[in-house]
């Protein structure tokens, strides 16, 4: 190579180092997000950006297409009615694949790119692993999870628009042992960070009702045949078969449980409740489950019709918890940055908190640890719908 | 005992699945020396298709799933004419080409019927035979017998039709077979065409036992080309040995090993394998580089 050539190539590398440092600085007008918030943006202009970060494919797809309608649905009708301050808001919807490595990566993408808070995720694991990054960038963040694992973080950036498993599992936990009488209960879980949450948290609940469960199997997460657990559990015959598994996963045990013959009550926390559950199991084998969930359907109250009716002619289907709970996330965030003037960072942290708010989930009044909603419902499946008990 | 029987019975069951998915997969390599990355994903497309045609259109379950037999393999002409150029030039190139057309596969699934899966009501309403205690349900017996006229009807085609045979001689050496009169391009669609209806067929049949959903396939696609490697990939005869027994080890580990089951399960597949590289039936007919 001659003296030339290398100084031309050392030219463009040169150029080209310059080029990444002068982009890595930050495009000319973006705003920093790590200078503390705005307490007040009264002088800026445009779209308010708040990113929905779901997953869009991949195993936990479904979930992440609940929550990007419901924040969906409750955005449009608030641009609809004049937006924040005059300012519309604008949803930019990313892709986490249920994967906390990508989640993670996105987490610093919506930084870069501008957007004041997110929703989401659906996944807890997912939303644990952004929520360090979010907290550094100053973003808040309300997300579906319910893993004890998210207040755990106690970070001040963080709200869950639900209960924790524990609330759900304590709450189901009351009624099967104290309401109903049973002793006889054994649990079949997955081992998901959902799965491995629930496990934890419902045997806490029965010690503390002083109840041992008779048998505890974990199941993958991607399982299929849940039979050789499903013997095994038929073995003690159990009044109760308690699941902690998603939706379409705790479909397929209760199918496989009564091909087995097995005629425990099954008992489950907030996946029970969705039409998920009940196509996957079939009305006839889900008609008895004891449901421990704050929405118990779109007939529970005239707030929630309301919403079924919008988001069918929304979408075109009817919503379920999962919608209903991004729903009330969404509308909590917007009286925030009604609230505040549409500020960002602590500020906006710190309205999320004080906002309190009467959603389709119950009444949101936040603590220090991100949650703001302390009570779960429980409802008897009934001809393929959740009936409230009493 | 009971408990043992009751295990091998749903080992049994899945494993007929398997077996399915694998015969697609060892056809395709039988006859055109390529390993179709896109097979799952194929498979998802007949789940939903059998699903659409059996729920929304209210077809019979034994036309629904033919008619999604024919339509997806269809989409294995599609598949292999976009294919087609890199034939004999460039194999790598075309076996990332699978994984391509996989991906845009499971994308469509979910742009056409949403990520939201669905429930399919088992089309065999009868009450599970029950034998010593084991409960066998009618549905999973049906899902063995037709594994076993697939796998039968598959193994007449190529051995006593002379298209079978053609597809065959592909592999074999296809610059020979051309010379002798064969297409080749028109060889490797029908191989496609079948694989990708086997693939449909397997998806079809496992939607009443599970959930139809855009990423069904991965996990099938996986267990369906564990199978094929084990009973010998090419196999059709170890394709059948290769998913029973896959799904067997996989639910004996499921009940032993609970979480770990599907660690397990390969561990014992990756064993296996050191010790027989080739598979049960282990054959080498193809002499793709």
């Amino acid at each position: 190579m001659s003296g030339k050539q290398r100084y031309s190539i050392a030219s463009a590398i040169a150029v080209a180092a310059a080029a990444l440092t002068a982009a890595a600085c930050g495009a000319p007008g973006a705003s920093s997000p790590s200078s503390g918030g705005s307490a007040s943006s009264g002088a800026a202009a445009g779209p308010i950006k708040i990113a929905v970060v779901d997953a869009q494919s991949g195993s936990s797809s479904d979930l992440g297409q609940f929550e990007w309608r419901g924040v969906s649905l409750a955005v449009k009708q608030a641009n609809a009615a004049g937006g924040v301050d005059g300012r519309q808001i604008h949803l930019t919807l990313y892709d986490d694949q249920g994967d906390p490595t990508v989640g993670t990566e996105l987490a610093r993408k919506i930084a870069s790119a501008g957007d004041i808070a997110m929703f989401g995720t659906a996944e807890s694991a997912v939303t644990v692993a952004m929520a360090p990054i979010l907290k550094s960038e100053k973003i808040p963040n309300i997300t579906s999870g319910q893993s004890t694992q998210l207040t755990d973080l106690k970070s001040p950036y963080l709200f869950l628009n639900g209960p924790t498993g524990v609330t759900y599992d304590s709450t189901l936990a009351n009624y099967v042992v104290k309401t109903k009488g049973y002793k006889k209960i054994a649990m079949l879980t997955n081992n998901d960070s959902y799965g491995a949450g629930e496990d934890k948290a419902f045997t806490t609940a029965l010690k503390g009702l002083g109840i041992t469960p008779l048998a505890s199997k974990v199941v993958p997460a991607d399982q299929t045949n849940m039979t050789p657990a499903l013997t095994a559990i038929r073995g003690t015959n159990p009044q109760v078969l308690f699941i902690g598994a998603e939706e379409a996963q705790s479909g397929l045990i209760v199918k496989q449980a009564r091909a087995l013959g097995m005629t425990a009550v099954i008992a489950e926390g907030a996946p029970a409740g969705t039409p998920l559950y009940l196509s996957t199991a079939g009305i006839a084998n889900a008609n008895g489950t004891i449901v421990s969930s704050p929405y118990l359907g779109n007939d529970a109250s005239a707030a929630a019709q309301k919403f079924a009716a919008a988001y069918t002619g929304a979408y075109g289907s009817a919503p379920e918890l999962h919608g209903a709970k991004a729903y009330d996330g969404a509308q909590i965030m917007i009286s925030a940055l009604k609230a505040c003037n549409a500020c960002t960072g602590l500020p906006l942290a710190n309205a999320i908190r004080a906002v309190h708010y009467a959603g389709l989930l119950g009444n949101f009044a936040y603590n220090g640890s991100g949650v703001g909603i302390f009570a779960t419902a429980i409802g008897i499946v009934t001809d393929g719908k959740i009936k409230p008990i009493g | 005992m009971q408990s043992f029987f009751q295990t091998l019975v749903s080992g049994l069951s899945f494993g007929a699945v398997y077996a399915l998915v694998a015969l697609g997969f060892s056809l395709v390599y039988r006859t055109m020396g390529l390993v179709n990355f896109a097979h799952g994903q194929v498979l998802t497309i007949g789940a939903y298709v059998a699903s659409t045609f059996y729920l929304s259109a209210r077809l019979p379950f034994a036309v629904a799933v033919p008619a999604a037999m024919v339509l997806t393999g269809a989409i294995g002409l599609v598949i292999e004419r976009v294919l087609r150029p890199l034939e004999n030039k460039d194999f790598d190139l075309m076996l990332i080409g699978t994984i391509g057309a996989g991906t845009v596969l499971e994308a469509a699934a979910i742009l056409i019927w949403s990520s939201s899966g669905r429930g399919v009501s088992s089309p065999v309403r009868t009450a599970p035979l029950v034998i010593g205690g084991v409960r066998i349900p009618p549905y999973d017996l049906l899902v063995i017998a037709v594994t076993a006229v697939a796998m039968v009807a598959l193994t007449l085609f190529l051995q006593r039709t002379k298209r079978g045979a053609a597809m065959q001689a592909v592999a074999m050496d296809h610059e020979a077979a051309t010379a002798v009169g064969i297409h080749v391009g028109r060889s490797n669609a029908i191989s496609f065409a079948i694989g990708a209806a086997l693939a449909a067929l397997a998806g079809a049949l496992v939607g009443p036992m599970l959930y139809v959903s855009p990423t069904m396939g991965d996990s099938l696609g996986i267990d369906g080309f564990a199978a094929a490697i084990l009973g010998g990939f090419g196999s059709i005869p170890g394709a059948i040995v290769g998913g029973l027994g896959i799904g067997v080890i996989g639910s004996f580990a499921a009940q032993w090993f609970q979480g770990y089951s599907d660690l397990v399960t390969f561990v014992v597949f990756t064993v296996l394998v050191m010790i027989r590289p080739t598979g049960i039936f282990g054959e080498r007919t193809v002499n793709r580089a």
